[in-house]
């Protein structure tokens, strides 16, 4: 019985309710179905009552959890689903069919609504380069969003890649897909209707590959990883560009009732799922499902996870309809089964009655486990803001990079900063991506926003990826809210009302209380800022037991969020403009640490910091930078992130396609607004330096014409703040004004020069950081 | 009367609704071709192959689709001298048909890329792009199989027959002598590696796509 038990994943006390629900021990293909049903992939059952806390109502919302995607209304006519989902263990065992599947499952959720996928994203995290399998992974991971996105024709606009050691024996493979409803088009849902219909197989045959895939998902990673090749599915993205095609035309045609794809635990979760939110019953013939090998057992065909297959319902009138369009676009349509009047899936072989049981017992009553938790303490706070300066001032001090001759040690740290893995272009990923398919892309993923136009209403659409990995090393609870905030604000700086969200919440083992407790924190802090923000959470996906012997990954809940923009023209640019625009920084401090520097620099120690994100005051930038943000005379918005100010400043001249614009900037006034602001009494040769690096968030860089100099500019921003309901005096709020753009030379000071830099020399690093950290890749 | 173009469709295509958006904005009416029809070329003032994986991919880039009903239709329309484009997937379809000479291989970097590259005009074509030779226009590119071939011979004859349309400046794949797109002998047929339907508009990085359609009438 162990044995069968540990076969089937599932526990003793979970046995015990089996039998208790059906009234007597479970038989045959049953324990298949429970083992499938009630993993923790397709149970949520570790997750469950906590995800429940999101904030997900919001008057813009259609469809939220529970449907394969999430829609929201834009106005207009049009509609949005989107959902990003996880393929962190495939992509391990087979980085290239792990990742290429992880996209092709992601587009079915979108598609399958109706919705036509017009954007892809991948949140990726890696361990140390050329240490291991790394290479090999982050080249078959990318090779295979790359194979599988650009074929089926869906642009993939952006992106976030991270290392760290704790992804070493368990990478990261997030990809999140955005899909457009024109005016007119339907939204369908997956639930079963209509006695008497009939149930269809779409697409590609059933065969052996991801049988016991969702459980596999469900547990963490022993050293014989390897061995769980077999449960890796192989994708195709030919025939998916098929399903896209042809799934779409039978859908606007109107012929289709529901319509699931077969994503985890296949057959079985979208057969049980459609019943059991139709209530109402299905009677499946398993000997007619299509098949590559017909030694398939019935247990493989329920577990299967073989890639690009559907699941649809139609009434009866519309078969010859419907099979005609699928039989155009090259597909078969297999009518495997129908709706019945009962409450029991029925699955036959033949005249044979193999299973009949209720799907409520496999859905709703799966269990749902309130793990115990660690309740959350801040961690890694220093006393006070002249603490923080103090600590980044020593971590300077003591391993701050070596100056070559003529030059600082301040100029070395950011060309340093330039060219770690951490740091440099992400160029190489992006360029074998088709960023422009479809001919929506207006801002592709050089920045950290992509713009896609609608075209139906001429307006832009802002899509961007969000988490810090290292925040969430440092406080989860910081980290998570950061993961909300941070790509809200960039939205807003270029013009986006953030609309809604989704995520992927990657963690480790949930059975161990200190996992458990960073994951109900994250979920209550992102819940916290979602409402203030009013972005709601309309689909996501949990990621549990990310372990690999013993080692959990930092705790990463990623998160994708949507933002619209009322015109299409005037977006801020990312980097510098013009030579001569004014430099600006808002300044809204709320949390001081050293951030990713600061942990880069602590070798092994986390970042350390002071204060907490307000999501009231994060909600006024927000409010303030859609304003600027529209502003005519502003012309380069960018949020400091990583690194801090002096490598954003860096990447505003970096990025810039031609020429070489560089900036001289001084940070005297910043430095006095920051005493004033911490009450430190540092001197400022001191808070200088570690302002280059250490992080405050949250700071944005903006630039405008030359002519809006300090005077108006001030007077501008405090009619804006009134506008806002706010005041110079009142708000915590602070624009200074750092500079101007200028050709080819970077320079920093204070009362003394800080940095001097050619931007062809930090670019040229900067680009070819990549190559150097990854020699051995073509 | 606008000028009706056929935008011919095969499984797996992906830029058709692209290229059928930027005919359209060029004041054009496309019509689509199906992989399994039969048209009359006379119907149309010009034929347009669009960008994207047909077939996947699978066995040689436009192998598949060069061999399908519709080829035969294109076939006659060359003959009859329509002009007809081919772009990227298009421009393998046409070489895969050898209604245009040469190959295209996998990049010389094994991966695919995605970028904007600028194009230098070698020879105008009377149906096409009619700027004058050594003009440049700035198109994005996205290939995995953008790398033109042809011997020595071959391009020699293509040389020296003015067959040569387009040629990077800074080639992104590493085709032979730099081209980027090429014509059959009677400059009717060509084909390009860009995308000029994906720079059609200032909002999408540029315009320089526009004069690809503005020749047809």
């Amino acid at each position: 019985m162990d044995k069968k038990l540990a076969h089937y994943r599932l526990s003793e006390a979970e046995y015990d309710k089996i039998c208790e629900l059906l009234g007597r021990p479970p038989r045959g293909l049953e324990w298949a179905l429970f083992s499938a049903l009630w993993s923790e992939h397709c149970s949520y059952k570790s997750s469950r009552r906590h995800l429940k806390k999101f904030y997900s109502q919001s008057q813009r919302v259609l469809e939220s959890f529970g449907e394969n995607a999430g829609v929201i209304d834009l106005g207009e006519g049009e509609r949005l689903a989107f959902k990003m989902e996880s393929h962190n263990h495939p992509s391990y065992i087979e980085p290239y069919q792990g990742a290429a599947t992880g996209v092709g499952g992601i587009l079915r959720d979108i598609f399958t609504m109706g919705a036509r996928p017009i954007a892809l994203a991948d949140f990726l995290c890696f361990g140390e380069p050329n240490k291991g399998p790394m290479n090999h992974l982050v080249d078959g991971v990318v090779r295979g969003i790359s194979g599988y996105g650009n074929c089926v024709g869906v642009p993939t606009v952006t992106g976030q890649t991270e290392f760290h050691p704790s992804y070493q024996g368990n990478i990261l493979v997030n990809a999140m897909a955005v899909g457009l409803f024109s005016p007119g088009d339907p939204v369908v849902t997956s639930k079963a209707q209509g006695p008497g219909n009939v149930v269809v197989y779409v697409g590609a045959k059933t065969g052996r590959d991801g049988v016991h895939g969702a459980s596999m998902a469900s547990e963490s990673f022993a050293e014989d990883s390897a061995s769980k090749r077999p449960t890796v599915q192989i994708g195709d993205p030919f025939y998916e560009k098929l399903l896209i095609e042809s799934c779409l035309e039978v859908i606007g045609k109107g012929l289709v009732v529901a319509i699931q794809d077969m994503g985890a635990a296949g057959l079985t979760s979208s057969s049980f799922e459609m019943a059991a939110k139709g209530a109402v019953g299905l009677r499946l013939f398993l000997d007619r499902v299509p098949l590559r090998d017909s030694s398939i057992t019935p247990e493989e065909i329920l577990l299967s996870e073989s890639q690009e297959r559907m699941l649809l319902i139609a009434t009866p009138d519309n078969l010859p309809d419907l099979k005609e369009v699928f039989w155009r676009w090259g597909l078969e349509a297999e009518v495997i089964g129908e709706v019945t009047e009962g409450k029991e899936v029925e699955l036959f072989w033949g005249l044979e009655k193999l299973v009949s049981i209720d799907p409520l017992l496999l859905t709703e009553n799966a269990p749902n486990y309130d793990r115990p938790y660690e309740v959350w303490r801040d961690k890694n706070r220093l006393g006070s803001p002249a603490e923080v300066v103090a600590q980044v001032q020593e971590l300077g001090q003591a391993h701050m990079a070596r100056p070559s001759e003529g030059a600082n040690s301040v100029l070395a740290e950011l060309e340093a900063l330039l060219a770690s893995v951490e740091g440099c272009s992400r160029q190489w990923i992006y360029q074998q991506y088709d960023q422009r398919v479809g001919a929506r892309t207006m801002v592709d993923a050089s920045g950290p926003v992509a713009a896609l136009r609608l075209a139906d209403s001429e307006r832009a659409l802002g899509v961007t990826l969000g988490l810090r990995p290292y925040l969430m090393r440092f406080d989860a609870r910081q980290g998570a809210m950061d993961a909300v905030a941070f790509p809200a604000l960039e939205l807003a700086a270029k013009g986006f009302q953030p609309l809604a969200m989704t995520d992927c919440l990657n963690f480790g083992n949930p059975e161990k209380p200190e996992i458990m407790g960073e994951f109900v924190a994250s979920i209550e802090a992102m819940s916290e800022i979602c409402k203030e923000l009013d972005v709601p959470v309309i689909s996501g996906n949990v990621s549990f037991y990310n372990e690999t012997q013993g080692v959990n990954i930092t705790s990463t809940p990623t998160t994708g969020l949507v933002g619209l923009r009322k015109n299409l023209r005037g977006i801020p640019k990312d980097s510098f403009v013009n030579s001569g625009d004014q430099i600006y920084l808002l300044h809204s401090p709320m949390l001081l640490c050293t951030g990713q520097w600061g942990e880069m620099k602590g070798s092994g120690r986390v970042a350390q910091g002071h204060g907490e994100i307000h999501p009231g005051q994060v909600s006024e930038l927000l409010k303030i930078l859609l304003k600027l943000s529209h502003h005519s005379e502003v012309t380069a918005t960018r949020m400091v992130g990583k690194m801090g100010l002096a490598y954003s400043l860096a990447r505003m001249a970096v990025e810039r396609p031609d020429g070489e614009l560089g900036a001289q900037v001084s940070l005297e006034p910043l430095g006095s607004e920051i005493r004033k602001a911490y009450g430190t009494e540092q001197t400022s040769e001191l808070i200088s330096s570690s302002l280059l690096f250490h992080e405050t968030l949250y700071q944005v860089l903006l630039t405008t014409s030359e002519q809006v100099g300090p005077e108006i500019m001030m007077q501008e921003f405090a009619e804006l703040l009134n506008a806002c309901g706010l005041s110079l005096e009142s708000s915590n709020l602070k624009l200074v004004h750092l500079g101007q753009v200028q050709a080819e030379r970077m320079i920093i000071s204070d009362q003394s020069l800080l940095l001097e830099a050619k931007v062809g020399e930090l670019k040229k690093l900067w680009q070819e950081g990549w190559r150097k950290h990854f020699a051995t890749m073509a | 009367m606008s000028a009706r173009v056929g935008v011919v469709r095969f499984l797996g295509t992906n830029c058709d609704r692209d290229l059928w958006q930027a005919a359209e904005g060029a004041g054009l009416k496309p019509e689509w071709l199906w992989y399994e029809d039969n048209f009359e070329p006379m119907d149309y003032a010009a034929l347009l192959i669009p960008g994207g994986f047909s077939y996947g991919d699978y066995l040689r880039c436009g192998a598949l689709a060069a061999r399908t009903p519709v080829m035969k239709s294109v076939r006659k329309a060359a003959q009859q001298g329509v002009p007809i484009l081919g772009i990227c997937n298009g421009f393998q379809v046409l070489c895969e048909a050898e209604l245009l000479p040469g190959a295209l291989l996998p990049n010389q970097s094994g991966r695919f890329v995605d970028a904007w590259v600028e194009l230098k005009l070698e020879n105008s074509k009377d149906s096409w792009a009619s700027g004058r030779p050594g003009s440049s226009v700035y198109l994005p590119v996205a290939h995995g199989d953008g790398r033109y071939h042809i011997n020595e011979e071959g391009l020699k004859a293509i040389e020296d027959r003015g067959q040569i349309w387009w040629r990077y400046s800074k080639n992104p794949n590493g085709s032979v002598a730099d081209i980027a797109g090429v014509s059959d002998p009677s400059g009717k047929v060509v084909g390009l590696m860009p995308h000029p339907e994906r720079a059609v508009a200032e909002w999408m990085g540029g315009q320089d796509g526009l004069q690809f359609f503005k020749e047809i009438s």
